[in-house]
C-alpha cells in the first residue's frame, strides 16, 4: 500500500547519506534506518502516522486518523504483549530454527486458545521473527500466519461498517503482513486471497493491498534482465564462475579454472590452503593481449566488489593503459582489389563514390567515446594476495605466451578482510555490524528489481 | 529492326558474328573463327544492359531481338543433344549414384566418350568447341543428374576455365587436350577453411624458391569439388609481389597444379546433403613444387582470373534449373492426371493447378534469362555479363528450390519417400543457392555494382542538388512531374516498338518499373551515398527489383521473337509472359515503394531490431506461452 512512499523515503535517505558520506550515514541511520528493516512493523506504523499527519493526507483521507489511532493502540501495549510472544519464538529457536519449528509455534498458539486471544500481537511478533527462522521468503508460512486470524469475525456486515474502518487494528496487522510479503518481493498466491476474503471480506484494506501487489508484482517480476538467483551456489568455485560470466557479458568468453581449492598438510604438519583461482577471457581479449606491446606493462588491479544480492564477491582485472595514439597499429591493409567494388567473389565492401550519407538519413547520434585502458582478463580467487594472482597470470601465459615478456605490475589495494561466500551466510557477530550497514536497503532494492 | 540500329551495332561490333547477323549467317565456320578469337581480347564493349537500368535507361539494343543461333549450329546441337539425352535416360542411374555417393566409372567413361568433359574447349585442343549458348543447352540435360552436372561443372566451368580464358598458348597446348578427353580431371581450389566470403583470409601461400624457377605451395583448400580425383588443379595462393612503390605486398596468384607435382593429399570426401555423387573434399598442399611457367596470367593477377572464371560460369545454372523443372513437370503431371481424390483427378484442383503454373512460369523465365545471357556472352568482344549471369544464378537457384518443393507437394507423402526421386531433387537443388557465390553475396554484388556504376555518373548531379542548385532541383522536379503525368516510354511499344503488340501491356509495366527503378536508385544514392554498402536490406531489395526487371526483359524479348517468327505454341508463351510480367510488376512496385523514404511499408528497422535482440541472446527471446508469473 505504501510501498511507493516507502521507496521515496528510502531514496531520500539514500541521497542524503550519499551526499554526506559514510561516517554521517552511521550517525543518521540509527534514527531512520532501523525503520526500514523488514522485521520492525511497529516502527513503520509510527512512521506512517507522522507521515499521514500532514495536512494534505488528512484532507484527502479523513478516516485515516482513526485508523492510525487504532495502530497506536497496540504500540502502547507492545512491550508487554510482544515479550510474551517473542518468548514463545525464542524458546522454540533455542534448539533449532527451521520452518518446522516456526510452524510448530504457530500451531501451539492456534491450539492454546480457541478465541485466539492476542493474535495481532502474535502475528507482529511472528513477522519480526521470520528472518531468524529463514522463512521470510516462504509464502506458505505467511498464509499460515494469516490463518491465525479468526475467520468471518472482521468481515463488515452492513454499509456503516463498510463505510468506516472496521476492526482497524486487525486490518492494519493484515496490511503489515502483506507489506512484509511485498518487501521480500514474493508474490502472494490464491490461498492468500481466499484467506483475506474469509478474514476481512472482499473490500477491506488488506484485500486492496493484496490486489495492488498482484497488479504490480507480476509485471515487475522479470523487469531485471540480469536476475540473480535468491540462492547462490554454495561452492565458491561455482559462485566465482557465476559471477565472472555475469560481469563478462560476452557469450564467447570462457571460464578457466586455474586452481581448485584444496587443503594439504605438509610434512611439518602445517596446513597449507590453496585457494581457488578462476579466470575468464574472451577470444577478443585474447587476441588483443597477443597484440599488446611488450614494452608497456600490464597491471593486475583489484579487488573490485561485486554484489550479488546480499553477498559481496571480489574480482581482479588484468588491465593495460590506453594505447597512446602514436602506437596504434594501423589496420592491416587488405588488398583493395579483394574488397573493392565490382567484385563478386567476396562481396564488395565499399563503393568508390564521392557522396556522403544525406543528413536526413543519418540516424546516428553523437557519441563521445572515452578511451579506456584495455581489460585483458578477469579473475576471482580465494585469496587476494600477489602470490595467488601470479598463479593466475602464469596460467594465462599458457594461452597467451606473450604475457611472459610483458612486465606485470600488481596494483592491489588492501584486499577484503575475508572474501564472502554463501558459506558465510551465518555471520559471526563481529561481521554482522559491518554487513548490516550494507544490506540496510537491500530488501527494498530487490523489491524494485523484482 | 530499324536500319539505324543495325548500323549502330555494326559500328560497335566489327569482328565476327553478332546476334543480328546470326540470323543471316551463311556458314557455321564463322562461329569457330570467333571461338578461336575469343581468347584474343579485343576492345571491351561499352554497352551494358543491367547496369544501365540503374540509370533508368533501357538499353534495347542489347536485349532485342532475342539472340538466336544459326541453322547449322542448331543442327549440330541437335545431333549432339540426342545421344546425350539417350545416355542420361538409359545409362545413368541417379538413385544409385545418390545412394552410393559415387559416380560409377562406366558412367564417367560414357560421359567422356560423349565429349562432355571438353564442351567449351576449342576443337584444335580436342574439345567440342561449343559456344556458351550450346553449353547452356547441354546443361539442361546434364542437370538431370545433379552429381554429374556438378562434377562436369567443377571440371570445365571453373576447373579448367582458368587455362582457357587466361592461360598462354603453351599452357593450353600442354593441358587442354588431356582435359578435353577427360583423361585428366580438373578442379578449382579457391575456398579455404578460414575464408568463405572473407577476402583477407586466404592463407595458402606460394613462395618462390631460391633459383626462381619454382613456387612452393603450402596450405589447405576446402570443399573442393573433384578434389579427390582431380589431376589438374587451378589453385589460388598468396604470393609476395613488389608493387609500383617498391613495397612488398601479398597478392593472389593463380597456378596450374598437377597432382604429379607431389605434396598433394586429399581428405576424406565430405558426406553431403545433396549432390552426393560428386566428390567434395579437402586438399592439402605441402611444399608442392610448381614451376613458374604454371602461373596463370601474371603473378599477382590471380584474383581477376578467379573472378572472370566464376562470373562467367554462373549463367548456365538457369538452363540447368529449367531442364530439371521441365523434367519434374513431366513426372508430376502424370501423377496429377491419374491420381483420383473425391472422384476428381488431382489436376482438376485449383491449388494443384497453381503449382503447375508456378513450375511452368519459373522454367520459362529461367530459360529465357539463361539463353539471353548466353547469347550476350557469345557476342564478340569481351562482354561483361557478370551482372546478368549473377542475376540468372540467383533467380534460377531460388526458383528451382520452390519448384522442386512444389513438385514434391503434388505427390504429398509419396514425394517424401525415397521411392520417388523428388526428395533427391530437393536435396540436390539446395546447393544451388550456396555454391558459386551464395545468393546473398551475389545480391550484394548485383546491387553494389549497379550503384557504383550509377553513382559515378550521377555524383555531379546529386552534389549540385545537395548544394541547392535551383536549376537542377527544378529540372528534377519537372522530370518527376512529367513522370507522374505521363507514363514512362522507352520506345518498346508503339509503331517502331521492339516488343510485339500482344505484349504491349506487359511492356508498359516493364517500362513503368524501369523508370521508377531509375529514380529510386537516384534517391538512394542521394540518401545514402557511399554508406549504401552498409544498407544490406536496401541492397537486397534493389537486387530483387533488378532481377525481376531483367527477367521481364528476357521474357518480353523471347516471346516477341517467338511470335514474330511463329514458333510453335507461342500463344502459351504470350500467356506466360503476361502472367509473369504482371506478377513481377506488382512485386517490383511493392519493393520500390518500400525503398522510398519513410515508407510505411518498410519494416527494415524492426527486422534489424528483432535479429539484434535474438542474436544478443543467441536464443529465442520470448517466454513460453504457457509460462506464468504468479
Amino acid at each position: 500500500m505504501n510501498a511507493p512512499r516507502h521507496l521515496f523515503r528510502i531514496q531520500c535517505i539514500g541521497c542524503v547519506t550519499r551526499f554526506l558520506g559514510t561516517p554521517v550515514q552511521r550517525v543518521i541511520l540509527p534514527g531512520g534506518a532501523h525503520l526500514q528493516t523488514p522485521g520492525s512493523q511497529h516502527s513503520n506504523g509510527q512512521f506512517l502516522r507522522s507521515f499521514h499527519c500532514s495536512a494534505v493526507c488528512t484532507t484527502s483521507r479523513p478516516n485515516r486518523t482513526e485508523f492510525e489511532k487504532a495502530v497506536e493502540h497496540p504500540t502502547q501495549h507492545k512491550d508487554k504483549s510482544l515479550i510474551t510472544h517473542d518468548d514463545l519464538f525464542e524458546r522454540a529457536a533455542r534448539d533449532s530454527n527451521t520452518k518446522a519449528d516456526f510452524n510448530r509455534v504457530v500451531d501451539v498458539f492456534n491450539k492454546a486458545d480457541i478465541r485466539r486471544r492476542g493474535h495481532v500481537e502474535f502475528i507482529y511478533a511472528a513477522l519480526k521473527k521470520m528472518p531468524e527462522f529463514g522463512v521470510e521468503r516462504d509464502i506458505a508460512v505467511y498464509n499460515k500466519l494469516l490463518d491465525v486470524f479468526p475467520k468471518e469475525v472482521f468481515v463488515p456486515q452492513n454499509f456503516i461498517q463498510r463505510m468506516f474502518n472496521h476492526y482497524p487494528r486487525q486490518q492494519e496487522c493484515g496490511v503489515q503482513l502483506l507489506e512484509q510479503i511485498e518487501n521480500y518481493g514474493i508474490i502472494p498466491n490464491v490461498e492468500t486471497k481466499v484467506l483475506l476474503a474469509q478474514i476481512f471480506g472482499e473490500k477491506s484494506h488488506p484485500m486492496r493491498k493484496y490486489q495492488r501487489i498482484m497488479y504490480w508484482f507480476p509485471r515487475f517480476k522479470h523487469a531485471n534482465p540480469f536476475p540473480v538467483p535468491h540462492v547462490l551456489p554454495g561452492d565458491p568455485v561455482e559462485l566465482a564462475r557465476f559471477s565472472l560470466t555475469r560481469i563478462a557479458d560476452d557469450l564467447d568468453a570462457k571460464v578457466t579454472i586455474y586452481q581448485y581449492p584444496s587443503t594439504d598438510i605438509t610434512e611439518t604438519g602445517q596446513e597449507v590452503t590453496r585457494p581457488h583461482i578462476l579466470g575468464i577471457q574472451s577470444p577478443d581479449q585474447r587476441s588483443l593481449l597477443a597484440k599488446h606491446n611488450p614494452c608497456r606493462p600490464v597491471y593486475v588491479e583489484g579487488p573490485f566488489p561485486l554484489w550479488l544480492r546480499k553477498t559481496c564477491v571480489h574480482y581482479f582485472l588484468l588491465k593495460a593503459d590506453p594505447i597512446p595514439p602514436e602506437e596504434k597499429v594501423v589496420e592491416e591493409d587488405v588488398d583493395p582489389e579483394l574488397i573493392g567494388p565490382e567484385q563478386s567473389l567476396f562481396y564488395p565492401q565499399r563503393v568508390e563514390l564521392d557522396l556522403e550519407r544525406d543528413m536526413g538519413d543519418d540516424e546516428s547520434f553523437y557519441v563521445d567515446d572515452v578511451e579506456e585502458g584495455l581489460v585483458y582478463a578477469m579473475c576471482m580467487a580465494g585469496q587476494g594476495d600477489q602470490a595467488t594472482l601470479s598463479q593466475w597470470i602464469s596460467g594465462l601465459q599458457e594461452t597467451c605466451p606473450i604475457l611472459g615478456q610483458i612486465p606485470t605490475v600488481f596494483r592491489l589495494e588492501s584486499g577484503p578482510r575475508e572474501l564472502q561466500t554463501s558459506s558465510d551466510a551465518q555471520q559471526t557477530p563481529e561481521q554482522e555490524v559491518e554487513i548490516d550497514q550494507i544490506i540496510e536497503d537491500e530488501p527494498q532494492r530487490s523489491q524494485r528489481v523484482n | 529492326m530499324g536500319l539505324n540500329k543495325l548500323t549502330l551495332l555494326t559500328s560497335t561490333v566489327r569482328l565476327g558474328r553478332n546476334v543480328f547477323a546470326g540470323r543471316f549467317a551463311k556458314t557455321g565456320d564463322c562461329l569457330h573463327r570467333f571461338q578461336s578469337r575469343r581468347s584474343v581480347r579485343s576492345s571491351a564493349r561499352s554497352l551494358a544492359y543491367a547496369k544501365d537500368l540503374f540509370l533508368g535507361k533501357v538499353n534495347k539494343a542489347e536485349v532485342f531481338p532475342y539472340p538466336e543461333i544459326s541453322n547449322e549450329e542448331l543442327e549440330e546441337m541437335n545431333q549432339l543433344v540426342q545421344p546425350v539425352e539417350k545416355f542420361f535416360s538409359e545409362d545413368v542411374d541417379s538413385k544409385k549414384i545418390d545412394h552410393e555417393a559415387v559416380i560409377p566409372p562406366e558412367t564417367l567413361k560414357g560421359l567422356k566418350e560423349l565429349g562432355l568433359f571438353g564442351i567449351q574447349i576449342p576443337e584444335e585442343y580436342g574439345g567440342l568447341g561449343l559456344s556458351n549458348t550450346m553449353y547452356a543447352r547441354l546443361g539442361e540435360i546434364t542437370s538431370l543428374d545433379a552429381a554429374i552436372a556438378v562434377t562436369l561443372a567443377a571440371h570445365q566451368a571453373i576447373g579448367l576455365k582458368g587455362i582457357l580464358i587466361a592461360g598462354n598458348e603453351a599452357q593450353k597446348a600442354k593441358y587442354l587436350p588431356k582435359l578435353a578427353t577427360g583423361e585428366h580431371v580438373a578442379a578449382f581450389c579457391l575456398t579455404e577453411p578460414g575464408s568463405g566470403s572473407d577476402a583477407a583470409s586466404i592463407q595458402t601461400r606460394a613462395t618462390l624458391t631460391e633459383d626462381g624457377k619454382h613456387f612452393l605451395l603450402n596450405g589447405t583448400k576446402f570443399w573442393i569439388s573433384n578434389g579427390g580425383w582431380a589431376d589438374i588443379m587451378t589453385v589460388f595462393a598468396r604470393t609476395e609481389v613488389v608493387d609500383k612503390d617498391g613495397q612488398k605486398k601479398d597478392k593472389i596468384t593463380a597456378f596450374i597444379v598437377e597432382r604429379a607435382f607431389g605434396g598433394i593429399t586429399s581428405g576424406k570426401p565430405e558426406d553431403k546433403l545433396g549432390i552426393r555423387g560428386s566428390n567434395t573434399c579437402e586438399v592439402l598442399f605441402e611444399d608442392t613444387k610448381v614451376p613458374i611457367e604454371n602461373v596463370i596470367g601474371e603473378v599477382g593477377g590471380g584474383f581477376k582470373v578467379a573472378m572472370n572464371i566464376l562470373n562467367n560460369g554462373r549463367f548456365s545454372m538457369g538452363s540447368a534449373g529449367a531442364g530439371m523443372i521441365k523434367k519434374l513437370i513431366e513426372l508430376t503431371s502424370e501423377y496429377a492426371g491419374t491420381r483420383k481424390q473425391f472422384n476428381r483427378s488431382l489436376s482438376e484442383f485449383g491449388m494443384i493447378q497453381d503449382k503447375f503454373a508456378t513450375m511452368a512460369l519459373n522454367a520459362f523465365v529461367m530459360e529465357s534469362m539463361a539463353y539471353l545471357t548466353a547469347g550476350m556472352m557469345d557476342r564478340p568482344g569481351v562482354p561483361d555479363c557478370s551482372l546478368e549471369a549473377a542475376m540468372v544464378k540467383v533467380f534460377s537457384s531460388e526458383g528451382s528450390w520452390i519448384c522442386v518443393s512444389e513438385a514434391l507437394q503434388v505427390l504429398g507423402g509419396l514425394g517424401f519417400t525415397k521411392n520417388y526421386p523428388y526428395e533427391r531433387y530437393l536435396r540436390d537443388c539446395r546447393i544451388l543457392q550456396i555454391f558459386e557465390g551464395t545468393n546473398e553475396i551475389l545480391r550484394m554484388y548485383i546491387a553494389l555494382t549497379g550503384m557504383q556504376y550509377a553513382g559515378k555518373i550521377l555524383t555531379g548531379k546529386i552534389k549540385e542538388m545537395k548544394r541547392g542548385n535551383v536549376g537542377v532541383v527544378f529540372e528534377i522536379l519537372g522530370k518527376k512531374l512529367k513522370d507522374s503525368v505521363g507514363t514512362v516510354d522507352f520506345g518498346l511499344t508503339g509503331k517502331d516498338g521492339l516488343v510485339h503488340p500482344s505484349l504491349t501491356e506487359s511492356a508498359k509495366m516493364f517500362e513503368q518499373n524501369a523508370g521508377f527503378f531509375g529514380s529510386t536508385v537516384e534517391s538512394l544514392l542521394y540518401r545514402y551515398g557511399k554508406t549504401i554498402v552498409e544498407e544490406q536490406l536496401v541492397l537486397k531489395k534493389v537486387a530483387d527489383v533488378l532481377i525481376n526487371l531483367y527477367a521481364m526483359t528476357a521474357v518480353l524479348s523471347r516471346t516477341s521473337r517467338s511470335i514474330s517468327i511463329g514458333l510453335r505454341n507461342h500463344d502459351h508463351e504470350v500467356l506466360l509472359t503476361n502472367t509473369f510480367c504482371k506478377d513481377a510488376h506488382f512485386k517490383n512496385n511493392f519493393l520500390l515503394t518500400q525503398l522510398q523514404k519513410n515508407s510505411p511499408e518498410n519494416n527494415d528497422a524492426n527486422i534489424k531490431k528483432i535479429a539484434q535482440e535474438v542474436l544478443a541472446k543467441r536464443a529465442y527471446v520470448c517466454s513460453h506461452p504457457l509460462d506464468r508469473t504468479f
